[in-house]
C-alpha cells in the first residue's frame, strides 16, 4: 500500500509540474466567458471579447503582472479581502466558483 | 486533464468509497438546507441560488433522485450559511468602505 | 472653473464640518457626510452640472447622451405621464382626491420624500405616501413597482422638475437611526456576488459595464420614476432597486421593506441640493 503511494505521489509531482494541457486552458476561457460563471466580460476587457468594460484592469500581461500564481489564487477565491472596497466578487469564497474552475480561468489568464 | 485524472485517481485510492445517499439522508439534507435558508431569509441575507439549489433539490427528491436531491440540498445548506455569514461580517466591515 | 470653484466649496464644507466636536454619544453628522459624498462625485465628474447628475449615464457619457437625446425627441415616458394625470383626478369612492392628501395638492412637493413620519417611527416614500393616502381614503393599495403607482410619480416628480433635493432627519435618534440604517445598506456588501451600492456606484461610476455606463450614486434617485428600455415599461425607484438586489444574486426583499425605504432615505439626503430631473428614460 504505502509502496504505491508513494509511487502515485512522486508521478502527480511529476505532472503537476507540466504546463497547463490545452483543455484546461479552453475550459478556463469558456468559464471566464461565461456569464453565469466567471463573467469576467462584465467588468474586464478581454482581447477577442464583445465588450469593452472598464470597471476592472485589461486582462493582459497576466504573466508579467501575476508572476506568483498564489496571487491570482487569492485574487479569484478572495478579492475583497484582499482589497475592502474591491468592486469585485468574491468568486471562491461564495462559491460562485469552484477551486477546479478557478485554477482553469487561471491557466486561461496566463495566455493573455 | 492529465493531472485531473491523477489527482482523482490518487483521491480513490486514499478515500473511501461514496456511498449512495438514502431517501431518508436526502429528504434530511433538504430538511436542513430548507432550515439555514429560513433563517438567511428572516435575516434579509438570502440569495438567489441558494433558491435555485433548493428548488432543484426538492425536484429531484419528487423524481426519486436521492444522489441529485442531496447534493443540491447540501449545496444550498452552504450556500444559505455563507450568505448569513456575509451579512454577518459586513454588520462590521461596511464601515471600511464609507467614503470620507 | 465654476466646478471646480464648487468642488473646493463642498471640500472646505466637509473639513469645516468635519472639524466640529462629534456628539457626546459618538454620533455621525449626515450634513458632513453628504458635503464630503457629493465632494467625491462633483471633483470625479468636474464637467458634470449639478443639474445633470439626476441623468445618470446620460450625465457622465458622450456617447449614451447622444442616444439619449435623440430619444428624448418621443420621451418614452409621457403616456405614462397622461395615464397619471387621469388618475390623480379621479376621485376616489368616498368622493376625496389625492390632491387632498398632500401639501400643496401635491404639487412640487416630490423633492421632499422621502420623510421620516414620526407617527409612524418610519421612512415613507413618495410611493409609500401615494399607497397610504389611497388606503386612508378606502381604496386598496397600489402595486409600487410600475403601473398607476409609476404613472402617479411620474406626475409628481414633473410638478417638481428643477426643485433640488430637500430631505430633513428631524431631530428624532429614530431618524437619525433610519438615516444610518440606510447608509448602512449602502455600504454593506449582498448577494452571492458580494457586492455593495457603492462597489459599484461610487468609484466605478461612469465606467463601463459591457454595454452600460454605471451612474454615480449622486442624484440616482432624482431621474425617478424612470421608463426602462430593458423593461419596456415604467418603474418606480424600488423597482430599480429590487432589480439590482437580484443582479447581485441577492432574494430581493418586500417592495415596502423597512430596509429599502431607509436607503432610499439615505440616497436622497446624500442628493440634496441636487435638482429632480424626473421622470426619466434609461436603457
Amino acid at each position: 500500500m504505502s509502496k504505491s503511494l508513494f509511487t502515485y505521489v512522486v508521478l502527480t509531482g511529476a505532472v503537476l509540474s507540466l504546463p497547463a494541457h490545452a483543455d484546461d486552458v479552453k475550459a478556463g476561457q469558456d468559464l471566464a466567458l461565461d456569464r453565469a460563471k466567471g463573467n469576467c466580460l462584465a467588468c474586464h476587457t478581454i482581447k477577442g471579447g464583445d465588450a469593452p468594460s472598464s470597471v476592472g484592469r485589461e486582462l493582459a500581461g497576466i504573466k508579467r503582472r501575476f508572476p506568483n500564481r498564489a496571487d491570482l489564487v487569492e485574487i479569484l477565491m478572495d478579492e475583497p479581502k484582499r482589497n475592502l472596497v474591491a468592486p469585485m466578487p468574491p468568486f471562491g469564497r461564495n462559491r460562485i466558483l469552484t477551486r477546479s474552475e478557478i485554477e482553469k480561468i487561471i491557466d486561461f489568464l496566463y495566455t493573455l | 486533464m492529465i493531472r485531473a485524472l491523477f489527482l482523482a485517481a490518487g483521491l480513490a485510492m486514499l478515500s473511501p468509497p461514496a456511498m449512495a445517499a438514502t431517501q431518508a439522508e436526502a429528504e434530511a439534507a433538504l430538511a436542513a438546507a430548507q432550515a439555514a435558508e429560513t433563517e438567511a431569509i428572516a435575516a434579509k441575507a438570502a440569495w438567489t441560488p441558494t433558491e435555485a439549489a433548493l428548488a432543484e433539490a426538492r425536484k429531484a427528491l419528487a423524481s426519486g433522485s436521492w444522489d441529485a436531491a442531496k447534493a443540491a440540498a447540501d449545496e444550498a445548506q452552504a450556500l444559505a450559511k455563507l450568505s448569513v455569514e456575509q451579512a454577518n461580517e459586513e454588520k462590521t466591515s461596511w464601515r471600511h468602505a464609507v467614503f470620507r | 472653473m465654476r466646478h471646480a470653484l464648487v468642488a473646493a466649496l463642498n471640500a472646505t464644507c466637509a473639513l469645516l464640518l468635519a472639524m466640529a466636536p462629534a456628539k457626546a454619544d459618538g454620533s455621525t453628522v449626515p450634513e458632513a457626510e453628504r458635503m464630503a459624498f457629493q465632494a467625491f462625485f462633483f471633483a470625479k465628474f468636474p464637467q458634470v452640472a449639478k443639474e445633470d447628475f439626476g441623468n445618470g449615464p446620460y450625465a457622465v457619457n458622450e456617447g449614451m447622451r447622444k442616444q439619449w437625446q435623440e430619444i428624448m425627441q418621443f420621451p418614452p415616458y409621457e403616456l405614462a405621464l397622461d395615464e397619471g394625470h387621469v388618475e390623480w383626478d379621479k376621485p376616489f369612492a368616498n368622493g376625496k382626491h389625492y390632491a387632498d392628501c398632500f401639501d400643496n395638492k401635491g404639487e412640487g412637493i416630490r423633492q421632499t420624500y422621502p420623510r421620516f413620519i414620526a407617527a409612524s417611527g418610519q421612512v415613507e416614500t413618495l410611493e409609500g405616501a401615494i399607497n397610504r393616502c389611497r388606503v386612508e381614503n378606502g381604496e386598496p393599495p397600489l402595486e409600487p413597482m410600475t403601473g398607476t403607482m409609476a404613472s402617479l410619480a411620474a406626475v409628481m416628480s414633473e410638478s417638481s422638475r428643477g426643485k433640488p433635493f430637500a430631505i430633513t432627519i428631524p431631530d428624532d435618534p429614530r431618524a437619525l437611526a433610519a438615516y444610518e440604517r440606510g447608509k448602512e445598506f449602502f455600504y454593506s456588501r449582498k448577494g452571492q456576488l458580494g457586492v455593495s451600492c457603492a462597489s459599484c456606484h461610487m468609484s466605478p461610476a461612469g465606467e463601463r459595464m459591457r454595454g452600460d455606463i454605471l451612474a454615480p450614486a449622486l442624484g440616482i434617485l432624482a431621474g425617478m420614476p424612470i421608463y426602462r428600455s430593458d423593461w419596456g415599461s415604467m418603474g418606480t425607484s424600488i423597482r430599480r432597486i429590487s432589480t439590482c438586489s437580484s443582479q447581485t444574486r441577492a432574494l430581493p426583499l418586500q417592495a415596502d421593506d423597512e430596509e429599502y425605504r431607509n436607503l432610499e432615505y439615505f440616497m436622497s439626503y446624500m442628493s440634496n441640493g441636487i435638482p429632480i430631473v424626473g421622470p426619466g428614460t434609461r436603457p
